[in-house]
């Protein structure tokens, strides 16, 4: 394991932190650690992305999106297809494995994405606070934006990292469990394998783009309290909130402000031509959600009396 | 304290700025063009002149007529179930047919729908129904049509006969799918302009940022639930780019159709070439012959085509249609069943815009009017006695 020999390259810059922090920031003490802002700046956030990425828990949540499209795929490879019913895209996986991703993408948007993504934008400042760490890392060398901010990469970084992997083992099972040829769209046109994933790819960004602003949110709520589960919940409960009154015709004008809206318009980029409209729209709303969350987080943050 | 105070600053800024920037969208996108000054006969002339047969763009459509939400109803409004199987002269499959069609068109109708536009002269068209995680496609090219749905991943493939025999316009309109666009509508309501209309003038609009004339058009009879309807015509091409349906007393559309987005370049020709993707279920459906369609375009009900008979004029107009037995298969439909409610001597529909009657004695009558017009139409002009219940069923559907 790497965990007691962090790269050379990040532990100079995040000697502050990791001599203040040891706990949670397991790298190797080292005062050497006065480098510009701007070193720091990126030490400190490769060295938050490897605290994140070694941590068990990290590695059990993408293990278990992993297992989403491993268990569609194995499912209707033992059952023999299905009877149409289901969500979207189920019925083509027997003709191109490469609907596997697309499929787990569509089971996984609505819980366990948000589930994900809820529970490291919830732990973000919460979970400091509430292992004692958070008061060592801010009289470090780290002022309390660039915290903010590094916090905030870190799980951006990880929305990737999820959607990627969900969309990944689909695409590998698929491989390994059923036919692979030229795609068919949701228009009725077929584009060659190398399209499709590049289409995938696409998904991967536009699906993160649409997390991101679940993460801001969870960020603000991370700085609300030193509980780091209350945290976690809440940014789960408020995603399924706004799913479900996305879902009730009474609140129709609330609809377009739901940063749940675009989720599933996805497979707008399935379209031939592509339709980018939702790109745009989800890009731009995923924006505004980041920065008012971002400067509410800020408020609460920099005017908190941090005590743990 | 003072600075714990100027912290929270960039919090009130920040949804402020996206306030202002909201605000700012939706101010650039309602300002009005100003436009050379035009009577309301000069911009009938310019719609008429209207020669745009190649362009691309996204059209928008929003109902709100008052129908109850279908989606929930069992074999309504996911295509390709089984609905109202058997019962009546039809053999069971093509009154399930009938009833997912039924359906379908009727969720064409009433619920919201983004759809993209592709016309490339008059014999290329392709419309794209976007649904969400699905898509229902209608392409023609020259004289192959097809109706392609990815939902079930299904396709229907129809040869015209020879586009010079049929009617102009209609040609491009095979089916369930086919969403108008705003000019084919526009023109419906432009060709019907007679003198129990007031054509005017409206504020100079922006539709999909183009500027437009807004051309209104509001019955003088007081018959009608249509209170006006109000057309958008380019003013650059006279291309229709929305068409807004309002109720009689009503401040909101209760039926619009429009471009958000439009390009008049002739659109990438390979959009026209489809064929049916591998594992797709393809049908191959005969194009119905001209007496079919002159019998009666509007309705597949199947079986028998009597012709309609119009009584009123203008706006207030009522169509009765004979179709004997069959009313009773689509009253007991559960779509219909859904709909429909009892009045004296048959069953009704009401909508914001249009009534339907189902008389006990097998017609249908329908009518840009209150329900009780229609029933009076009814008990007026008493049952037909020649085709209904004895009419043959139609030559091999």
């Amino acid at each position: 394991m790497s965990s007691d020999t962090p790269p050379a390259r990040i532990a100079p810059a995040a000697a502050g932190v990791e001599a203040a922090a040891p706990d949670t920031h397991g790298g190797a003490p080292d005062l050497l650690g006065r480098r510009s802002r701007r070193a720091l700046g990126w030490g400190f956030f490769a060295s938050e992305l490897s605290v994140l990425f070694r941590r068990r828990r990290t590695w059990a949540m993408l293990a278990a999106l992993a297992a989403i499209p491993i268990l569609i795929a194995v499912a209707i490879r033992v059952t023999d297809g299905g009877d149409g019913r289901g969500p979207a895209f189920l019925d083509r996986i027997t003709q191109n494995g490469l609907f596997v991703g697309m499929t787990a993408l569509v089971v996984s948007i609505p819980l366990f994405l948000p589930l994900t993504v809820g529970v490291v934008a919830g732990d973000s400042i919460a979970g400091e606070a509430n292992t004692g760490t958070l008061r060592y890392l801010l009289v470090s060398p780290v002022g309390r934006i660039r915290l903010l901010v590094v916090k905030y990469a870190a799980a951006a970084v990880f929305c990737l990292t999820a959607t990627v992997t969900v969309s990944l083992a689909g695409i590998l099972i698929g491989i390994a469990l059923f036919p692979v040829g030229p795609v068919t769209l949701l228009s009725g046109d077929s584009v060659s394998v190398g399209e499709s994933l590049l289409r995938s790819l696409l998904i991967a960004v536009y699906v993160t783009l649409g997390l991101v602003g679940l993460s801001a949110i969870g960020l603000f709520i991370s700085t609300l309290t030193d509980a780091p589960v209350g945290a976690m919940a809440a940014t789960v409960v408020i995603s399924i909130v706004s799913q479900v009154l996305g879902q009730l015709s009474q609140t129709e004008w609330l609809h377009p402000w739901l940063f749940s809206y675009y989720w599933l318009d996805f497979a707008d980029l399935l379209r031939q031509p592509i339709e980018w409209s939702s790109f745009g729209g989800n890009a731009l709303l995923q924006l505004g959600y980041v920065a008012v969350f971002g400067a509410l987080a800020y408020g609460r943050f920099a005017s908190k009396d941090v005590l743990s | 304290m003072a600075r714990k105070w100027q912290r929270w600053v960039p919090a009130i800024a920040a949804p402020a700025v996206v306030a202002v920037v909201v605000a700012g969208g939706v101010f650039a996108a309602s300002a009005s063009a100003d436009l050379p000054e035009k009577s309301p006969h000069d911009v009938l002339e310019l719609a008429a002149q209207s020669d745009v047969q190649s362009f691309s763009g996204t059209v928008e459509q929003s109902s709100d007529l008052g129908l109850p939400d279908l989606s929930s109803v069992p074999g309504g409004v996911s295509t390709g179930s089984s609905g109202g199987a058997g019962g009546g002269s039809g053999d069971s499959s093509s009154a399930a047919e009938n009833d997912a069609s039924l359906a379908s068109a009727l969720e064409l109708l009433t619920t919201d729908h983004s759809a993209r536009v592709y016309a490339d002269g008059s014999d290329k068209l392709r419309v794209q129904i976007l649904d969400q995680l699905a898509e229902r496609d209608a392409i023609r090219h020259g004289d192959d049509v097809w109706l392609y749905d990815s939902s079930d991943d299904t396709a229907v493939h129809t040869t015209l006969p020879d586009p010079s025999t049929l009617g102009e316009g209609e040609a491009p309109a095979p089916v369930p799918t086919d969403i108008a666009t705003p000019g084919q509508l526009a023109q419906k309501f432009l060709d019907a302009v007679d003198p129990s209309t007031e054509v005017t003038l409206g504020a100079d609009t922006s539709v999909a940022g183009r500027s437009a004339y807004d051309l209104v058009l509001t019955p003088r009879g007081s018959e009608t639930l249509v209170g006006s309807v109000s057309i958008a015509v380019d003013a650059e091409t006279g291309l229709p780019l929305q068409v807004e349906v309002l109720a009689r007393g009503a401040s909101s559309p209760a039926f619009s159709i429009g471009f958000t987005d439009l390009s008049l370049d002739a659109p990438s020709g390979d959009l026209f070439d489809f064929t049916a993707p591998e594992g797709t279920t393809v049908t191959e459906k005969p194009f119905p012959t001209r007496d079919e369609l002159q019998g009666d375009g509007s309705t597949d009900a199947g079986g028998t085509h009597p012709e309609p008979v119009v009584t009123g004029e203008g706006w207030g107009s009522i169509v009765s249609l004979a179709v004997g037995a069959d009313a009773s298969e689509l009253t007991s439909s559960p779509v219909m069943a859904q709909l429909l409610t009892p009045v004296d001597g048959g069953q009704a529909l009401q909508t914001a815009l249009l009534s339907v009657l189902l008389t006990d004695d097998g017609r249908v009558l329908v009518g840009a009017v209150p329900v009780d017009a229609l029933e009076a139409a009814a008990a007026a002009a008493p049952a037909v006695p020649a085709p209904p219940a004895t009419a043959a069923p139609a030559p091999a559907e």
